[in-house]
């Protein structure tokens, strides 16, 4: 490993502990006062799981938005261009509906319906992208944002179909947050299979960059286009969808972990895949960081938000950046 | 090593780019691939590239179709100089030159020699996207040089489009080099005199047929060109007796 990437990583992971460090310690008083202490032992758990949480979330997020923007060479893409938020919304959506209209109980309730909504929007995406020579690019943009629109229209539908009460819930999910409750065994296996989609990610590195040449000369050079891109398609989306499971629709991260890393590493996907993990991980823990401090009169804001602003800003930043080539 | 295309026709819906088209070649050759827009050069080379199948016949190289080698094969065998080379990506001239050697194995020392071949090595860390057009030409020459197995062929589709008149000399050269190292060329060009030059034999494509298959300077006549562009060419000579065809 080269001297500046081994320094790149080194230094993010400095970033993340510091992140790590103040989610623990960060302490609002009854006063409204912010202080750093250690918290008492019974109020741990409570920073520790969502602090996990975002870590998870916040790395697969990240890789998840570098593995889409290889695959359809497009530096703006991000797992929400594919539909995976709405998907996912009118799975809430629907599961609220069912439950309330007809006294069903599901299985895993909200982030059930929520993954189902998303795997769901992701098989149709990828089924209406496929050509006789694999998964076109510019199609499943194409495809993604249509069905994002009929999901949306899906959504209004519903959100019109039920009671006034139930509408709220359905805002505040699609806010985004880090869950303070949660199983040991959901946060292993869901964290499990995100370190080994990032290892995989990252394993195939070469291919990825060989892949960000064009069709006729990725082939040319021996990359088996079809094959990498069902690949990426794959496991991106499931990344994105466990960060969807966990937090809620989560906007940007995946978007701006990407282009971060680059900034300290170039192109070389092996290690630009660990450091756009590390880079995602660190913006969510300082996100929610953020989110202890500031107050505006109605509790903590949801993570989503500080996310969201965030990710605003840096997006019309690239936006204007890479105005007349993207 | 021989090249043997066999009744090609490429059809996209209703258009047909390519109708019945035969040739052969054999190492040690360039050959030329001319004919006016749309007349199907970068179809043919494509096909005989192995990146795209054809709607009917194939092309082998010794034999083997080269839409059924493996990527792994492939890249091995046969090299591909786009006319415009395309990166996303923040990546350096060098590290794009390297991923010629993606599939067979990564070489320092071929990298190297690519790029100073094409006059880039002093600019080899400048980044890709900075890269002027005949900068980008010959990084996408050099790639194919990393890449090359001697022997093997080499495809380039109109290679020297945005090369100045020092860049365009030492690219032919570099031509002739690999085919004196046995390799099949085939490359698509417009410039006629350059076609001259650098080729042993001319294929000519017309609306999707090939009008003319041979020797050079048997088949590039003022009449025999002439009628294929619709335009009216002359023979001129230069200072040294060299004839160019030129427009009258």
């Amino acid at each position: 490993m080269k001297i500046r990437t081994t320094a790149t990583i080194v230094f993010l992971l400095l970033l993340l502990f510091a992140g790590i460090a103040l989610r623990l310690l960060i302490t609002r008083q009854v006063d409204g006062s912010i202080t750093l202490a250690i918290p008492e032992q019974e109020f741990v758990l409570y920073r520790v799981v969502p602090l996990i949480s975002a870590l998870i979330v916040g790395a697969g997020l990240g890789v998840s938005g570098m593995g889409l923007q290889v695959l359809l060479r497009n530096s703006l893409a991000s797992p929400w261009i594919l539909g995976l938020s709405s998907g996912a919304g009118l799975g809430v959506m629907a599961t609220m509906y069912f439950e309330h209209t007809y006294g069903a109980t599901f299985v895993g309730s909200e982030s059930g319906g929520a993954i189902l909504g998303a795997v769901g929007t992701l098989s149709l995406v990828y089924v209406l992208s496929r050509r006789r020579t694999g998964i076109d690019p510019m199609t499943m943009v194409l495809v993604g944002v249509v069905v994002s629109v009929l999901c949306g229209a899906g959504i209004m539908v519903l959100q019109h179909a039920v009671p006034m009460g139930l509408r709220g819930s359905f805002t505040t999910w699609l806010m985004g947050s880090l869950p303070e409750v949660e199983s040991w065994w959901k946060l292993g296996t869901l964290g499990g299979a995100t370190v080994f989609g990032i290892a995989l990610i990252s394993w195939w590195g070469p291919t990825l960059d060989a892949a960000c040449l064009s069709d006729d000369e990725a082939t040319s050079v021996g990359v088996n286009l079809p094959r990498i891109r069902t690949r990426l398609f794959l496991v991106s989306s499931i990344l994105a969808a466990i960060g969807v499971m966990l937090a809620g629709p989560i906007a940007f991260v995946g978007l701006i972990a990407p282009h971060g890393a680059r900034l300290f590493l170039g192109g070389s996907h092996r290690s630009l895949t660990i450091a756009t993990a590390i880079m995602g991980a660190c913006l969510l823990v300082f996100a929610d960081d953020i989110r202890q401090i500031v107050d505006i009169g109605s509790g903590r804001l949801p993570i989503g938000i500080v996310t969201s602003v965030i990710g605003g800003v840096v997006f019309l930043g690239l936006l204007l950046r890479n105005r007349g080539r993207v | 090593m021989r090249l043997k295309i066999s009744d090609v026709t490429m059809r996209y819906g209703k258009l047909t780019a390519l109708q019945g088209v035969h040739s052969s070649a054999d190492g040690g050759k360039v050959i030329a691939v001319l004919g006016p827009n749309a007349s199907g050069k970068t179809t043919l080379l494509r096909t005989i590239a192995g990146l795209t199948t054809p709607s009917k016949g194939k092309v082998e190289l010794d034999g083997v179709r080269v839409d059924k080698m493996t990527p792994h094969d492939r890249a091995s065998k046969i090299s591909w100089v786009p006319r415009i080379a395309e990166v996303s990506g923040a990546f350096t001239i060098r590290t794009v030159v390297e991923l010629g050697r993606y599939a067979i194995g990564p070489s320092e020392s071929r990298v190297t020699e690519a790029l100073r071949q094409v006059e880039l090595l002093d600019r080899s860390e400048s980044l890709w996207h900075g890269a002027s057009a005949g900068m980008r030409q010959r990084a996408a020459m050099a790639r194919a040089l990393a890449q090359r197995t001697p022997g093997g062929m080499l495809v380039l589709d109109e290679p020297s489009s945005a090369l100045d008149m020092h860049h365009l000399k030492s690219m032919g050269e570099m031509l002739k080099q690999c085919a004196s190292e046995g390799d099949i060329v085939i490359a698509a060009l417009h410039d006629i005199s350059f076609a001259m030059e650098i080729a042993d034999a001319v294929i000519v494509l017309k609306e999707g047929r090939i009008v003319l298959d041979g020797q050079t300077n048997a088949v590039l006549t003022p009449s025999s060109l002439g009628g294929i562009y619709g335009v009216d060419l002359n023979w001129a000579v230069d200072e040294a007796g060299k004839r160019h065809l030129v427009m009258a």
